[in-house]
């Protein structure tokens, strides 16, 4: 056991120190897609996109809708002059239109604010954390995972994982949310007391991504709660989940640390 | 054994009066057409013949046909019996008698009948109620928890029913399919160019294996083989990913015996193959780096530096497991759990570490090579003992194999230049089977491709497979065993529900 203990401390620090400082994506992270010109486009670019992320309105204005973006990067291969990665983790957003890029001039009304605000004095630095999977690929537990993993570290931020949803004041949920998923969803959200948030983690748990819409339900958590933060991704990378987090948590106010 | 020792096909292990008729087919799968009614006889001759279950499943190109595939002497056999009914009833037959094949044809009875509901407790495979409980227990003050599908901590969803008196556990139930998507039905219709975003994203832990098969099928279905610098590609991603899933899999042993240090130490190094996987292909997952024909691009880091990050990881490694290793509360836990008889295994068909725990030399890269693997020569790495520490030594043997590989694959990605990708035929059509060793265990993609656009695709997951298998690994172990032994078994709900 002291070999193990020794073996931690000759290493130096590697846990982030985000959000109190940036933490940069490495070169080429596909962390989400960027428009580089939405100005006169022709319609057919949004049949480049697998999943109907890409859009372009009458006024031939190109939209890039994030919450349905599974970072294929199809799009980025046949227009490099109009679409491009940002090397970027930070892409949760508070809510579902703010995840469509460009935006439009004036700012998207965020009725979430001042609730989220409020939750944020109830729970602030003592924040337990339940998931539920819906029906994801596996990846996005993965990442959450990683989260209590030293790189990450999020109990730092007080952060705690709870094991049962009455103890829990966020859940996060990953997945398109599947028929058999749909009744253990709503009751563990029930269960929980208020003030409580919930995080959709995932292009899946955030529109539906890649899945069959119709009979399979599975159209993102949005049908069936309302969802407080949106982090999209496929998956989303662990500091995308923790901007989430502390966005749930009302730690993250105008971007800027409250903690 | 079968009586027979020749056939009109010139097949040892078919009986003689079967009339077999042997079909073109691409390298390392042997198709065979039987008549719908002998279809149950040519598989029980291949079991005989000491064949591995593969799956069962309806295919649509030629005809509508129930396909079986069966592995056996570095060979994919295909019995192929057309029929215009479909045929699942014949499938049904073979779940039978063969553990291994039950659920697949669970599932494609369910598929094709809506309304079948013939397993005893009314519970549908396919379409699982968390709220139905199997009330028929094994004995006086047996009682079942229904664990799942809402678990504890962060792990996919999938519904165990254990029996117990509280400290023994005479039976399990394992119920998948609660994340079933409809990922087959997903890839109809799609360009083969844009299926591998589908495949990438069936099983997430499992990107690169499943992106392999699903590629190498639509690749042999058209005839457009990759060229061997892409492959070598493929091989580094897929050694990477499966190193990445065996320390999951170790940190996670780790942490179920409270030993943090060494699950902080393991998810370090498995978070250090995720990094090294983003600064590759700029996905932790190395999304988006295989596409059919090829891969997209090359690394995006210099080989030297590759090796340099093989070099500093293997060091970190080697000094972690040693005190892994040498830690007795750990092994003390693992050693004895979980026995799996190598007989019971085989009868399962089970694949991946977990046979190779078992003693079974089975590995899709050693069977029926593909890609850089002909070349590279995998070294199979088996124990005899069965139990959970088995299953995770078998894991440590073969992280230290895929640094050799990785090693190897990289000194000729120096060596040798040469194109990335092949393209497809643009308006191509075929079917073909593809495969690839996922970390789970043998991955198989059976692709129908018609004038360039996928018709119909099945997945044989590796999950799926081994899950049967679960129900009958706690044969001397208590509860608190549970987690042990799922752990060691480092399955994935998500490539299982497709």
């Amino acid at each position: 056991m002291l070999e193990w203990i020794a073996r931690g401390l000759h290493k130096r620090r590697i846990t982030t120190r985000y959000p109190h400082r940036e933490e940069r994506a490495p070169a080429g992270f596909r962390g989400s897609i960027a428009v580089l010109d939405p100005e006169d486009a022709a319609s057919d670019l949004a049949r480049l996109c697998p999943t109907g992320a890409i859009t372009v309105d009458p006024q031939r204005r190109l939209r890039v809708d994030q919450g349905r973006c599974i970072l294929c990067g199809a799009c980025v291969q046949a227009a490099p002059e109009r679409f491009a990665f940002e090397h970027r983790y930070e892409t949760a957003a508070r809510t579902r239109s703010a995840l469509t890029v460009p935006q439009d001039a004036e700012p998207a009304v965020e009725p979430l604010r001042a609730t989220l605000g409020e939750q944020a004095r109830a729970l602030r630095r003592s924040i337990h954390v339940r998931h539920i999977d819906c029906g994801s690929d596996g990846s996005e537990e993965w990442e959450i995972q990683a989260l209590w993993n030293p790189y990450y570290d999020i109990q730092r931020l007080g952060f705690f994982l709870t094991a049962a949803p009455r103890h829990a004041d966020v859940l996060l949920v990953t997945g398109p949310v599947t028929t058999a998923m749909r009744q253990p969803l709503e009751r563990t959200w029930q269960v929980m007391p208020a003030p409580k948030a919930l995080v959709a983690v995932g292009t899946d748990a955030c529109s539906g991504g890649l899945s069959v819409p119709g009979e399979l339900g599975a159209g993102g958590v949005d049908a069936l709660l309302a969802v407080d933060v949106y982090v999209p991704g496929s998956p989303p990378p662990p500091i995308a989940i923790m901007h989430g987090l502390l966005l749930a948590a009302g730690l993250l106010v105008n971007d800027a640390v409250a903690l | 054994m079968t009586s027979a020792i020749r056939d009109p096909a010139g097949l040892p292990y078919l009986p003689a009066h079967l009339e077999v008729v042997r079909e073109a087919a691409p390298q390392a799968e042997l198709r065979l057409r039987v008549a719908a009614t002998d279809f149950d006889l040519a598989a029980r001759a291949l079991k005989d013949a000491g064949a591995r279950f593969v799956t069962v499943f309806l295919a649509d190109t030629p005809e509508p046909a129930l396909v079986g595939a069966f592995a056996l002497q570095g060979e994919l056999i295909v019995l192929r019996a057309p029929s215009s009914d479909g045929g699942a009833h014949a499938a049904t037959a073979i779940g039978d008698w063969w553990p291994a094949a039950r659920w697949p044809a669970q599932e494609l009875l369910e598929r094709q009948h809506p309304t079948v509901g013939d397993h005893p407790t009314r519970h549908r495979l396919t379409a699982p109620d968390a709220d139905l409980l199997d009330h028929r227990v094994a004995g006086l003050d047996v009682f079942t928890i229904p664990y799942g599908p809402v678990r504890s901590g962060i792990f996919e969803a999938i519904q165990f029913q254990i029996e117990t008196g509280g400290e023994d556990v005479p039976h399990i139930q394992t119920r998948p399919f609660f994340k079933h998507r409809g990922r087959e039905q997903r890839f109809v219709g799609l360009t083969p160019d844009d299926g591998v975003y589908v495949a990438e994203r069936v099983a997430g832990i499992a990107t690169v294996a499943y992106a392999t098969a699903y590629s190498q099928a639509v690749e042999r279905a058209l005839d457009t083989p990759p060229p061997a610098r892409a492959e070598r590609w493929r091989a580094v991603y897929g050694e990477l990913e499966r190193m990445a899933c065996h320390l999951d899999v170790i940190a996670k042993e780790a942490e179920t015996t409270a030993l943090y240090v060494g699950q902080a130490r393991f998810q370090i190094l498995k978070e250090q193959v995720q990094r090294l996987r983003a600064r590759l292909t700029g996905s932790r997952f190395a999304r988006g780096a295989i596409v059919p024909g090829g891969v997209r691009r090359d690394g995006a880091i210099a080989l030297d530096e590759l090796l340099a990050a093989v070099d500093h990881f293997e060091r970190d490694l080697r000094r972690d497991r040693r005190l892994f290793l040498g830690t007795a509360s750990m092994t003390d836990r693992l050693i004895g759990a979980g026995r799996l008889d190598r007989t019971l295994v085989e009868e399962y068909s089970a694949i991946g570490p977990l046979a190779r725990g078992s003693g079974l030399s089975t590995d899709t890269r050693h069977e029926r090579p593909y890609g850089d693997y002909e070349r590279l020569g995998v070294r199979v790495i088996t124990r005899p003992e069965g139990d959970a520490m088995a299953r995770v030594n078998v894991r440590f043997g073969e992280l230290a194999e895929s640094l050799r590989l990785l090693r190897q694959a990289i000194d000729q990605l120096r060596r040798h230049d040469g194109q990335l990708a092949n393209p497809l035929p643009a308006s191509g059509s075929g079917a073909a089977f593809g495969w690839a060793e996922a970390p789970q265990g043998e991955l198989v993609i059976w692709v129908e491709i018609r004038d360039g656009l996928i018709h119909r695709v099945h997945i044989a997951s590796p999950s799926l497979r081994n899950w049967a298998l679960f129900d009958h690994a706690f044969p001397r172990d208590v509860l608190t065993d549970f987690a042990f032994i799922e752990h060691s078994f480092g399955l994935t709900p998500a490539g299982a529900d497709r």
